[in-house]
Protein backbone atom coordinates (compact mmCIF):
# COMPACT_ATOMS: atom_id res chain seq x y z
CA UNK A 1 0.00 0.00 0.00
CA UNK A 2 2.59 2.33 0.91
CA UNK A 3 2.73 6.10 2.78
CA UNK A 4 4.08 9.25 1.12
CA UNK A 5 5.26 12.17 2.80
CA UNK A 6 5.88 15.76 1.54
CA UNK A 7 7.59 18.80 3.72
CA UNK A 8 8.18 22.26 2.76
CA UNK A 9 9.70 24.86 5.24
CA UNK A 10 9.74 28.69 4.93
CA UNK A 11 13.23 29.16 5.96
CA UNK A 12 15.84 26.47 6.58
CA UNK A 13 15.17 23.73 9.12
CA UNK A 14 14.43 20.26 9.91
CA UNK A 15 13.39 18.92 6.95
CA UNK A 16 14.87 15.60 7.53
CA UNK A 17 13.50 15.08 11.03
CA UNK A 18 10.31 16.34 10.10
CA UNK A 19 9.99 13.51 7.19
CA UNK A 20 11.34 11.32 9.49
CA UNK A 21 8.92 11.60 12.37
CA UNK A 22 5.96 11.32 9.50
CA UNK A 23 7.46 8.62 8.36
CA UNK A 24 7.52 6.31 11.24
CA UNK A 25 4.06 7.10 11.95
CA UNK A 26 3.13 5.15 8.69
CA UNK A 27 5.79 2.50 8.78
CA UNK A 28 2.51 -0.02 8.95
CA UNK A 29 2.24 1.15 5.20
CA UNK A 30 5.25 -0.68 4.07
CA UNK A 31 8.25 -1.17 5.91
CA UNK A 32 10.26 -2.74 2.70
CA UNK A 33 12.17 -0.20 1.85
CA UNK A 34 12.30 3.85 2.60
CA UNK A 35 13.23 6.46 1.07
CA UNK A 36 13.65 10.67 1.32
CA UNK A 37 14.22 13.02 -1.42
CA UNK A 38 15.88 16.06 0.78
CA UNK A 39 16.09 19.23 -0.75
CA UNK A 40 19.56 21.20 0.97
CA UNK A 41 20.51 24.54 0.35
CA UNK A 42 21.15 25.47 -3.31
CA UNK A 43 24.48 24.86 -4.82
CA UNK A 44 26.03 27.36 -7.42
CA UNK A 45 28.74 25.35 -7.21
CA UNK A 46 28.11 22.11 -7.90
CA UNK A 47 25.92 18.73 -7.89
CA UNK A 48 25.22 16.70 -4.92
CA UNK A 49 25.27 13.33 -6.52
CA UNK A 50 24.01 10.56 -4.81
CA UNK A 51 25.16 6.69 -5.68
CA UNK A 52 24.34 3.48 -4.66
CA UNK A 53 27.42 0.77 -5.65
CA UNK A 54 26.36 -3.27 -5.61
CA UNK A 55 29.65 -4.18 -3.99
CA UNK A 56 31.56 -2.31 -1.07
CA UNK A 57 34.70 -4.55 -2.49
CA UNK A 58 34.66 -2.92 -5.73
CA UNK A 59 34.44 0.99 -4.41
CA UNK A 60 37.55 2.15 -4.90
CA UNK A 61 37.56 0.65 -8.81
CA UNK A 62 34.14 2.31 -9.29
CA UNK A 63 34.69 5.59 -7.72
CA UNK A 64 37.66 5.63 -10.09
CA UNK A 65 36.08 5.07 -12.93
CA UNK A 66 33.45 7.43 -12.15
CA UNK A 67 36.11 10.50 -11.86
CA UNK A 68 37.12 9.48 -15.13
CA UNK A 69 34.28 10.26 -16.36
CA UNK A 70 33.65 13.28 -14.38
CA UNK A 71 36.75 14.25 -16.05
CA UNK A 72 36.13 13.67 -19.25
CA UNK A 73 33.06 15.54 -19.26
CA UNK A 74 34.68 18.60 -17.91
CA UNK A 75 34.07 17.93 -13.94
CA UNK A 76 35.78 17.06 -10.97
CA UNK A 77 34.73 16.66 -7.29
CA UNK A 78 34.19 19.56 -5.41
CA UNK A 79 34.42 17.56 -1.72
CA UNK A 80 36.11 14.03 -1.28
CA UNK A 81 33.21 11.43 -1.82
CA UNK A 82 31.92 9.90 1.28
CA UNK A 83 29.53 6.88 2.19
CA UNK A 84 28.09 4.87 4.84
CA UNK A 85 30.02 3.41 7.17
CA UNK A 86 28.54 -0.30 7.66
CA UNK A 87 29.59 -3.78 6.81
CA UNK A 88 26.43 -4.20 4.10
CA UNK A 89 27.38 -5.08 0.76
CA UNK A 90 25.55 -2.06 -0.97
CA UNK A 91 27.13 1.02 -0.31
CA UNK A 92 25.35 4.67 -0.43
CA UNK A 93 27.81 7.29 -1.66
CA UNK A 94 27.66 10.96 -1.56
CA UNK A 95 29.78 13.04 -4.11
CA UNK A 96 29.64 16.85 -4.76
CA UNK A 97 30.82 17.70 -7.91
CA UNK A 98 31.48 20.55 -10.22
CA UNK A 99 29.78 21.43 -13.26
CA UNK A 100 30.34 19.62 -16.01
CA UNK A 101 31.47 21.39 -19.40
CA UNK A 102 29.09 18.68 -21.65
CA UNK A 103 24.93 18.25 -21.27
CA UNK A 104 24.05 17.14 -17.94
CA UNK A 105 22.35 13.87 -19.88
CA UNK A 106 25.35 13.16 -21.71
CA UNK A 107 27.39 13.02 -18.73
CA UNK A 108 24.79 11.04 -17.13
CA UNK A 109 24.68 8.96 -20.18
CA UNK A 110 28.41 8.25 -19.68
CA UNK A 111 27.79 7.45 -15.90
CA UNK A 112 25.53 4.98 -16.59
CA UNK A 113 27.59 2.94 -18.56
CA UNK A 114 29.43 1.53 -15.33
CA UNK A 115 27.45 -0.71 -14.33
CA UNK A 116 26.35 -2.00 -10.40
CA UNK A 117 27.41 1.80 -9.44
CA UNK A 118 24.45 3.80 -10.00
CA UNK A 119 23.30 7.16 -9.98
CA UNK A 120 20.12 7.49 -7.71
CA UNK A 121 20.07 11.76 -7.91
CA UNK A 122 21.68 14.70 -9.41
CA UNK A 123 20.83 18.06 -7.94
CA UNK A 124 21.64 21.67 -7.42
CA UNK A 125 19.74 20.88 -4.08
CA UNK A 126 18.48 17.46 -3.90
CA UNK A 127 19.95 14.45 -2.46
CA UNK A 128 17.71 11.12 -2.78
CA UNK A 129 18.85 8.65 0.17
CA UNK A 130 17.21 5.57 -0.08
CA UNK A 131 17.40 1.73 1.16
CA UNK A 132 16.07 -0.95 2.20
CA UNK A 133 14.27 -0.97 5.84
CA UNK A 134 11.67 0.97 8.10
CA UNK A 135 12.01 4.56 8.17
CA UNK A 136 13.96 4.06 11.74
CA UNK A 137 16.39 2.10 10.17
CA UNK A 138 17.08 3.86 6.91
CA UNK A 139 17.01 7.23 9.15
CA UNK A 140 19.69 5.72 11.52
CA UNK A 141 21.80 4.62 9.02
CA UNK A 142 22.01 7.48 7.05
CA UNK A 143 21.37 10.12 9.25
CA UNK A 144 18.85 11.68 7.59
CA UNK A 145 17.29 13.70 10.81
CA UNK A 146 19.94 15.51 10.76
CA UNK A 147 19.45 16.98 7.54
CA UNK A 148 18.58 20.74 7.17
CA UNK A 149 17.07 21.91 4.15
CA UNK A 150 13.95 23.45 2.74
CA UNK A 151 11.90 20.68 1.57
CA UNK A 152 11.60 17.13 0.43
CA UNK A 153 9.33 13.91 0.13
CA UNK A 154 9.47 10.56 1.55
CA UNK A 155 8.25 6.97 0.76
CA UNK A 156 7.51 3.87 3.09
CA UNK A 157 7.09 0.79 0.25
CA UNK A 158 5.01 -1.96 0.16
CA UNK A 159 6.59 -3.81 -2.86
CA UNK A 160 4.37 -5.07 -5.11
CA UNK A 161 5.27 -4.22 -8.67
CA UNK A 162 8.78 -4.77 -8.58
CA UNK A 163 12.25 -6.06 -6.19
CA UNK A 164 13.24 -4.94 -3.09
CA UNK A 165 16.51 -3.27 -3.06
CA UNK A 166 18.17 0.18 -2.34
CA UNK A 167 17.78 1.60 -6.40
CA UNK A 168 14.12 0.22 -6.43
CA UNK A 169 12.76 2.45 -3.61
CA UNK A 170 11.08 5.69 -3.59
CA UNK A 171 11.72 8.34 -4.04
CA UNK A 172 12.83 8.33 -8.00
CA UNK A 173 15.07 10.71 -9.52
CA UNK A 174 13.36 11.85 -12.96
CA UNK A 175 16.69 11.23 -15.01
CA UNK A 176 18.66 12.84 -15.92
CA UNK A 177 16.79 16.15 -15.14
CA UNK A 178 18.24 18.22 -11.99
CA UNK A 179 16.57 18.36 -8.75
CA UNK A 180 12.94 16.69 -9.91
CA UNK A 181 11.79 13.47 -7.36
CA UNK A 182 8.93 11.24 -7.15
CA UNK A 183 7.37 9.35 -4.68
CA UNK A 184 4.35 7.27 -5.35
CA UNK A 185 1.22 5.24 -3.93
CA UNK A 186 -0.23 2.73 -6.23
CA UNK A 187 0.31 0.80 -9.45
CA UNK A 188 0.30 2.07 -12.89
CA UNK A 189 -0.77 -0.10 -15.51
CA UNK A 190 0.39 1.31 -18.34
CA UNK A 191 3.69 2.56 -17.64
CA UNK A 192 5.40 0.08 -20.04
CA UNK A 193 4.19 1.75 -23.01
CA UNK A 194 4.78 5.31 -21.91
CA UNK A 195 8.54 3.98 -20.92
CA UNK A 196 8.93 2.06 -24.17
CA UNK A 197 7.60 5.83 -25.71
CA UNK A 198 10.18 7.89 -23.51
CA UNK A 199 13.34 5.49 -24.20
CA UNK A 200 12.46 5.73 -27.79
CA UNK A 201 12.79 9.41 -27.12
CA UNK A 202 16.39 8.27 -25.28
CA UNK A 203 15.69 8.28 -21.50
CA UNK A 204 17.16 5.93 -19.92
CA UNK A 205 15.30 4.39 -16.72
CA UNK A 206 17.56 2.35 -13.64
CA UNK A 207 14.88 0.28 -12.32
CA UNK A 208 11.61 -2.12 -13.61
CA UNK A 209 9.12 0.47 -11.09
CA UNK A 210 6.23 1.67 -12.41
CA UNK A 211 6.82 5.14 -10.53
CA UNK A 212 10.01 5.91 -11.88
CA UNK A 213 7.76 6.67 -15.43
CA UNK A 214 5.37 9.43 -13.44
CA UNK A 215 9.15 11.20 -12.48
CA UNK A 216 10.71 10.89 -16.31
CA UNK A 217 7.16 11.75 -17.82
CA UNK A 218 6.46 14.78 -15.99
CA UNK A 219 9.96 16.31 -16.64
CA UNK A 220 9.54 15.37 -20.47
CA UNK A 221 5.86 17.11 -20.43
CA UNK A 222 7.85 19.99 -18.63
CA UNK A 223 10.96 20.03 -20.81
CA UNK A 224 8.30 20.33 -23.96
CA UNK A 225 7.33 23.46 -22.31
CA UNK A 226 4.21 22.55 -20.00
CA UNK A 227 4.56 24.10 -16.68
CA UNK A 228 4.13 21.72 -13.54
CA UNK A 229 0.58 22.45 -13.14
CA UNK A 230 -0.15 21.31 -16.49
CA UNK A 231 1.70 18.16 -16.18
CA UNK A 232 0.26 17.53 -13.36
CA UNK A 233 -3.25 17.89 -14.66
CA UNK A 234 -2.40 15.69 -18.21
CA UNK A 235 -1.07 12.96 -15.84
CA UNK A 236 -4.78 12.48 -14.80
CA UNK A 237 -6.01 10.93 -18.22
CA UNK A 238 -2.33 9.54 -19.85
CA UNK A 239 -1.14 7.37 -16.39
CA UNK A 240 -3.82 4.75 -16.14
CA UNK A 241 -4.06 2.41 -12.82
CA UNK A 242 -4.52 3.85 -8.70
CA UNK A 243 -1.95 6.74 -7.78
CA UNK A 244 -1.52 9.53 -5.40
CA UNK A 245 1.75 10.75 -6.19
CA UNK A 246 4.27 13.94 -4.73
CA UNK A 247 6.73 15.14 -7.12
CA UNK A 248 9.18 17.75 -5.84
CA UNK A 249 11.25 20.24 -7.70
CA UNK A 250 13.89 22.65 -6.90
CA UNK A 251 10.95 24.57 -6.07
CA UNK A 252 8.33 23.21 -6.28
CA UNK A 253 6.31 20.71 -4.93
CA UNK A 254 3.17 19.27 -6.32
CA UNK A 255 0.61 16.10 -6.15
CA UNK A 256 -1.58 14.55 -8.22
CA UNK A 257 -4.14 11.61 -7.67
CA UNK A 258 -5.92 9.35 -10.05
CA UNK A 259 -9.71 9.22 -11.24
CA UNK A 260 -10.32 6.50 -8.67
CA UNK A 261 -9.94 8.19 -5.47
CA UNK A 262 -8.02 4.82 -3.70
CA UNK A 263 -5.17 6.44 -2.04
CA UNK A 264 -5.44 8.94 0.86
CA UNK A 265 -3.66 12.03 1.37
CA UNK A 266 -4.20 14.90 3.80
CA UNK A 267 -1.98 18.23 4.44
CA UNK A 268 -1.75 21.00 6.43
CA UNK A 269 -0.74 24.27 5.16
CA UNK A 270 0.46 26.50 7.64
CA UNK A 271 1.47 29.94 5.61
CA UNK A 272 4.91 29.23 3.86
CA UNK A 273 5.27 25.84 5.45
CA UNK A 274 3.70 22.39 4.46
CA UNK A 275 3.32 19.01 5.70
CA UNK A 276 1.60 16.27 3.79
CA UNK A 277 1.00 12.83 3.81
CA UNK A 278 -0.84 9.46 3.08
CA UNK A 279 -2.17 9.47 6.54
CA UNK A 280 -3.03 12.39 8.43
CA UNK A 281 -1.86 11.15 11.89
CA UNK A 282 1.19 11.41 10.07
CA UNK A 283 1.19 15.16 9.52
CA UNK A 284 -0.12 15.45 13.02
CA UNK A 285 3.63 14.34 14.10
CA UNK A 286 4.38 17.74 13.24
CA UNK A 287 1.61 19.32 13.68
CA UNK A 288 -0.02 17.70 17.17
CA UNK A 289 -2.26 20.61 17.77
CA UNK A 290 -5.85 21.04 16.65
CA UNK A 291 -5.26 22.50 12.97
CA UNK A 292 -7.42 22.53 9.90
CA UNK A 293 -6.24 19.53 7.74
CA UNK A 294 -6.92 19.68 4.00
CA UNK A 295 -7.82 16.09 2.71
CA UNK A 296 -7.53 15.16 -1.21
CA UNK A 297 -10.56 12.31 -0.81
CA UNK A 298 -11.87 12.98 -3.92
CA UNK A 299 -10.80 11.77 -7.58
CA UNK A 300 -9.36 13.86 -10.14
CA UNK A 301 -7.21 16.15 -8.18
CA UNK A 302 -3.56 18.24 -8.57
CA UNK A 303 -1.91 20.69 -6.31
CA UNK A 304 1.10 22.81 -6.22
CA UNK A 305 2.57 24.53 -3.70
CA UNK A 306 5.83 27.07 -3.60
CA UNK A 307 9.00 26.50 -1.70
CA UNK A 308 10.59 29.73 -1.04
CA UNK A 309 13.69 29.66 -2.31
CA UNK A 310 16.59 28.66 0.11
CA UNK A 311 19.50 31.09 0.09
CA UNK A 312 22.78 30.11 -1.64
CA UNK A 313 25.86 28.61 0.80
CA UNK B 1 -24.39 9.62 38.39
CA UNK B 2 -20.99 7.86 37.87
CA UNK B 3 -17.88 10.76 37.11
CA UNK B 4 -16.96 10.98 33.54
CA UNK B 5 -13.59 9.10 32.55
CA UNK B 6 -11.29 10.50 30.85
CA UNK B 7 -8.71 8.70 28.28
CA UNK B 8 -5.41 10.07 27.07
CA UNK B 9 -4.90 9.27 22.97
CA UNK B 10 -1.36 11.00 22.83
CA UNK B 11 1.36 8.27 21.38
CA UNK B 12 -0.13 5.18 23.91
CA UNK B 13 -0.68 2.06 21.96
CA UNK B 14 -4.31 2.12 20.64
CA UNK B 15 -4.91 -1.66 21.93
CA UNK B 16 -4.12 0.01 25.64
CA UNK B 17 -6.11 3.23 24.73
CA UNK B 18 -9.12 0.65 24.12
CA UNK B 19 -8.98 -1.25 26.65
CA UNK B 20 -9.14 1.86 28.93
CA UNK B 21 -12.41 2.98 26.88
CA UNK B 22 -14.00 -0.34 27.73
CA UNK B 23 -12.74 -0.41 31.25
CA UNK B 24 -14.51 3.06 32.03
CA UNK B 25 -17.97 2.14 30.01
CA UNK B 26 -18.06 -1.56 31.94
CA UNK B 27 -17.88 0.70 34.97
CA UNK B 28 -20.82 2.50 33.63
CA UNK B 29 -19.07 6.04 33.01
CA UNK B 30 -18.95 7.80 30.41
CA UNK B 31 -16.29 9.16 28.75
CA UNK B 32 -13.87 11.96 27.05
CA UNK B 33 -11.27 10.68 24.66
CA UNK B 34 -8.54 13.26 24.51
CA UNK B 35 -5.57 14.33 22.18
CA UNK B 36 -6.59 12.04 19.67
CA UNK B 37 -4.17 13.26 17.37
CA UNK B 38 -5.89 11.56 14.14
CA UNK B 39 -5.03 8.10 15.46
CA UNK B 40 -6.64 5.11 14.32
CA UNK B 41 -8.98 2.10 15.30
CA UNK B 42 -10.53 4.30 18.57
CA UNK B 43 -12.91 2.91 19.97
CA UNK B 44 -13.66 -0.17 18.00
CA UNK B 45 -16.60 -2.86 19.17
CA UNK B 46 -17.99 -0.62 21.67
CA UNK B 47 -21.46 -2.62 23.56
CA UNK B 48 -24.56 -0.91 23.81
CA UNK B 49 -25.11 1.39 26.40
CA UNK B 50 -21.42 3.32 26.22
CA UNK B 51 -21.42 7.43 25.85
CA UNK B 52 -17.86 8.31 24.46
CA UNK B 53 -17.37 11.34 23.23
CA UNK B 54 -13.82 12.05 20.73
CA UNK B 55 -12.29 15.57 21.64
CA UNK B 56 -10.37 16.59 18.50
CA UNK B 57 -9.88 14.39 15.14
CA UNK B 58 -9.93 10.92 14.75
CA UNK B 59 -8.34 8.45 11.93
CA UNK B 60 -9.18 5.51 9.95
CA UNK B 61 -12.24 3.23 11.36
CA UNK B 62 -13.32 5.12 13.91
CA UNK B 63 -16.35 3.62 15.75
CA UNK B 64 -16.21 0.42 13.66
CA UNK B 65 -17.99 -2.50 14.74
CA UNK B 66 -20.31 -0.75 16.74
CA UNK B 67 -22.57 -2.65 18.94
CA UNK B 68 -24.94 0.17 20.08
CA UNK B 69 -23.14 2.53 21.88
CA UNK B 70 -23.27 6.13 21.17
CA UNK B 71 -20.33 8.25 20.23
CA UNK B 72 -19.30 11.45 18.99
CA UNK B 73 -16.70 13.27 17.12
CA UNK B 74 -15.89 17.01 18.05
CA UNK B 75 -13.56 17.91 15.04
CA UNK B 76 -13.28 15.38 11.66
CA UNK B 77 -12.90 11.26 11.08
CA UNK B 78 -10.21 9.63 8.70
CA UNK B 79 -11.76 6.82 6.32
CA UNK B 80 -13.95 3.76 7.05
CA UNK B 81 -16.03 5.60 9.73
CA UNK B 82 -17.96 3.09 11.91
CA UNK B 83 -17.18 0.29 9.13
CA UNK B 84 -19.67 -3.03 9.39
CA UNK B 85 -21.61 -1.08 12.86
CA UNK B 86 -24.51 -3.11 14.12
CA UNK B 87 -26.13 -0.54 16.32
CA UNK B 88 -25.98 2.63 17.85
CA UNK B 89 -25.42 6.12 17.32
CA UNK B 90 -21.77 8.06 15.63
CA UNK B 91 -22.40 11.93 15.40
CA UNK B 92 -19.55 13.92 13.77
CA UNK B 93 -19.71 17.74 13.76
CA UNK B 94 -16.78 18.29 11.07
CA UNK B 95 -15.91 16.44 7.48
CA UNK B 96 -15.70 12.36 7.39
CA UNK B 97 -13.47 11.15 4.74
CA UNK B 98 -13.78 8.12 2.69
CA UNK B 99 -16.02 5.17 3.14
CA UNK B 100 -18.09 6.27 6.14
CA UNK B 101 -20.08 3.57 7.46
CA UNK B 102 -18.89 1.11 5.37
CA UNK B 103 -21.05 -2.35 5.12
CA UNK B 104 -22.87 -0.94 8.26
CA UNK B 105 -26.09 -3.37 9.10
CA UNK B 106 -27.67 -0.84 11.31
CA UNK B 107 -27.70 2.40 13.49
CA UNK B 108 -27.38 5.86 12.91
CA UNK B 109 -24.11 7.97 11.88
CA UNK B 110 -25.04 11.37 11.47
CA UNK B 111 -22.01 13.85 9.96
CA UNK B 112 -22.49 17.53 10.10
CA UNK B 113 -19.79 18.37 7.46
CA UNK B 114 -19.38 16.65 4.08
CA UNK B 115 -18.84 13.28 3.47
CA UNK B 116 -15.87 11.80 1.37
CA UNK B 117 -15.96 9.50 -1.72
CA UNK B 118 -17.98 6.05 -1.40
CA UNK B 119 -20.07 7.32 1.73
CA UNK B 120 -22.03 4.18 2.58
CA UNK B 121 -20.24 2.04 0.43
CA UNK B 122 -21.54 -2.01 0.45
CA UNK B 123 -24.42 -0.57 3.72
CA UNK B 124 -26.52 -2.82 4.29
CA UNK B 125 -28.80 -1.38 6.82
CA UNK B 126 -29.50 1.61 8.76
CA UNK B 127 -29.44 5.20 7.99
CA UNK B 128 -26.25 7.74 7.38
CA UNK B 129 -27.69 11.53 7.52
CA UNK B 130 -24.84 14.09 5.84
CA UNK B 131 -25.89 17.51 6.85
CA UNK B 132 -23.54 18.83 3.63
CA UNK B 133 -22.20 16.85 0.30
CA UNK B 134 -21.38 13.45 -0.08
CA UNK B 135 -18.55 12.65 -2.34
CA UNK B 136 -18.34 10.90 -5.49
CA UNK B 137 -19.53 7.16 -5.81
CA UNK B 138 -21.12 7.20 -2.72
CA UNK B 139 -23.77 4.29 -1.63
CA UNK B 140 -21.92 2.22 -4.35
CA UNK B 141 -22.73 -1.20 -4.26
CA UNK B 142 -25.23 -0.39 -1.36
CA UNK B 143 -27.57 -3.48 -0.35
CA UNK B 144 -30.07 -2.20 2.45
CA UNK B 145 -30.72 1.03 4.37
CA UNK B 146 -30.64 5.07 3.55
CA UNK B 147 -28.10 7.71 2.76
CA UNK B 148 -29.70 11.31 2.99
CA UNK B 149 -27.94 13.86 2.22
CA UNK B 150 -28.97 17.18 2.28
CA UNK B 151 -26.08 19.11 0.46
CA UNK B 152 -25.82 17.27 -2.66
CA UNK B 153 -23.82 14.62 -3.62
CA UNK B 154 -20.98 14.34 -6.11
CA UNK B 155 -20.12 12.09 -9.43
CA UNK B 156 -21.54 9.09 -9.97
CA UNK B 157 -23.96 8.67 -7.24
CA UNK B 158 -25.66 5.40 -5.88
CA UNK B 159 -23.26 4.36 -8.63
CA UNK B 160 -24.03 0.15 -8.52
CA UNK B 161 -26.66 0.21 -5.75
CA UNK B 162 -27.75 -3.16 -5.72
CA UNK B 163 -30.69 -2.05 -2.66
CA UNK B 164 -31.22 0.49 -0.16
CA UNK B 165 -32.09 4.58 -0.47
CA UNK B 166 -30.25 7.40 -1.35
CA UNK B 167 -32.11 10.76 -0.88
CA UNK B 168 -30.53 13.72 -2.32
CA UNK B 169 -31.64 17.30 -1.57
CA UNK B 170 -29.45 19.61 -3.48
CA UNK B 171 -27.27 19.36 -7.12
CA UNK B 172 -26.68 15.85 -7.96
CA UNK B 173 -23.04 16.33 -10.22
CA UNK B 174 -23.85 12.92 -11.93
CA UNK B 175 -26.02 9.69 -11.25
CA UNK B 176 -24.07 6.14 -11.08
CA UNK B 177 -24.41 3.28 -13.23
CA UNK B 178 -27.95 0.90 -12.90
CA UNK B 179 -29.77 4.04 -10.68
CA UNK B 180 -33.07 5.12 -11.05
CA UNK B 181 -34.70 8.50 -10.01
CA UNK B 182 -38.33 7.93 -7.91
CA UNK B 183 -40.86 10.07 -6.44
CA UNK B 184 -41.06 8.97 -2.91
CA UNK B 185 -44.42 8.11 -1.47
CA UNK B 186 -45.58 10.95 1.17
CA UNK B 187 -45.12 8.31 4.13
CA UNK B 188 -41.66 7.77 2.95
CA UNK B 189 -40.78 11.46 2.79
CA UNK B 190 -42.45 11.51 6.40
CA UNK B 191 -40.60 9.09 7.63
CA UNK B 192 -36.93 11.02 6.69
CA UNK B 193 -38.32 14.14 7.64
CA UNK B 194 -39.50 12.81 11.28
CA UNK B 195 -35.54 11.05 10.93
CA UNK B 196 -34.11 14.62 10.40
CA UNK B 197 -36.64 16.42 12.82
CA UNK B 198 -35.28 13.64 15.30
CA UNK B 199 -31.50 15.42 14.64
CA UNK B 200 -32.92 18.48 15.11
CA UNK B 201 -33.46 18.97 11.39
CA UNK B 202 -36.93 20.21 10.68
CA UNK B 203 -37.16 21.44 6.83
CA UNK B 204 -40.17 20.80 5.45
CA UNK B 205 -39.02 22.71 1.88
CA UNK B 206 -36.49 20.37 1.19
CA UNK B 207 -36.35 18.71 -2.76
CA UNK B 208 -35.75 15.52 -2.58
CA UNK B 209 -34.82 13.00 -4.77
CA UNK B 210 -34.92 9.46 -4.07
CA UNK B 211 -32.23 7.26 -6.27
CA UNK B 212 -33.13 3.39 -5.95
CA UNK B 213 -31.62 0.74 -8.08
CA UNK B 214 -32.58 0.04 -11.76
CA UNK B 215 -31.82 -3.41 -11.08
CA UNK B 216 -30.49 -3.90 -14.80
CA UNK B 217 -26.99 -5.25 -12.94
CA UNK B 218 -29.08 -7.69 -10.76
CA UNK B 219 -28.96 -10.43 -13.56
CA UNK B 220 -26.13 -10.00 -16.53
CA UNK B 221 -27.72 -9.70 -19.58
CA UNK B 222 -25.31 -8.73 -22.95
CA UNK B 223 -27.31 -6.08 -23.75
CA UNK B 224 -26.29 -4.27 -21.09
CA UNK B 225 -22.67 -4.84 -20.86
CA UNK B 226 -21.69 -1.35 -21.08
CA UNK B 227 -23.29 -0.70 -18.30
CA UNK B 228 -21.08 -3.56 -16.51
CA UNK B 229 -18.37 -1.85 -18.19
CA UNK B 230 -18.49 1.02 -16.52
CA UNK B 231 -18.32 -0.28 -13.40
Amino acid sequence: MCGIAGRILGSLGTVGADLVAMMEAMVHRGGDSTGFALYGPRREDGYVVRVVGDDRDRLSDDLEAFLDVLRDCGADFLEDPTWDDTDQRHVSVRMVVTPPTVALADWVARADAITGFEIQSIGRSLEIVKDVGTAEEVAAKHGVEAFVGSHGIANARMATESRVSPTASHPFWARPFPDVAIVHNGQLTNYFLLKERLMRKGYRFLTENDSELIAVWISDQMAKGHDLESALEQSLRALDGVFTYLIATADRLGMAKDRWAIKPLAAVEDGPDLAIATEEQAVRKVYPGEVTVRTFDGPDQTSTWAVKQAEVV
Amino acid sequence: MAEVAYVEVGDRPIREVNAAIRAAVAEGRDVVVTNTLSRHNLGIGLPHGARVRFEGSVGYYCGGLNNGAQLEITRDAGWGLGEAMAAGEILVEGYVGMSAGASMRGGLIHIRGDAGPRCGVAMKGGDIIVEGRIGYLSGFMAHAGRIIALGGAGDACADSLWGGEVWVAGPIASLGVDTRVVEPDPSEVEAVEKLLASRGLEDSGRDWRKIVSAQKLWYFDSRDSRAWLMI
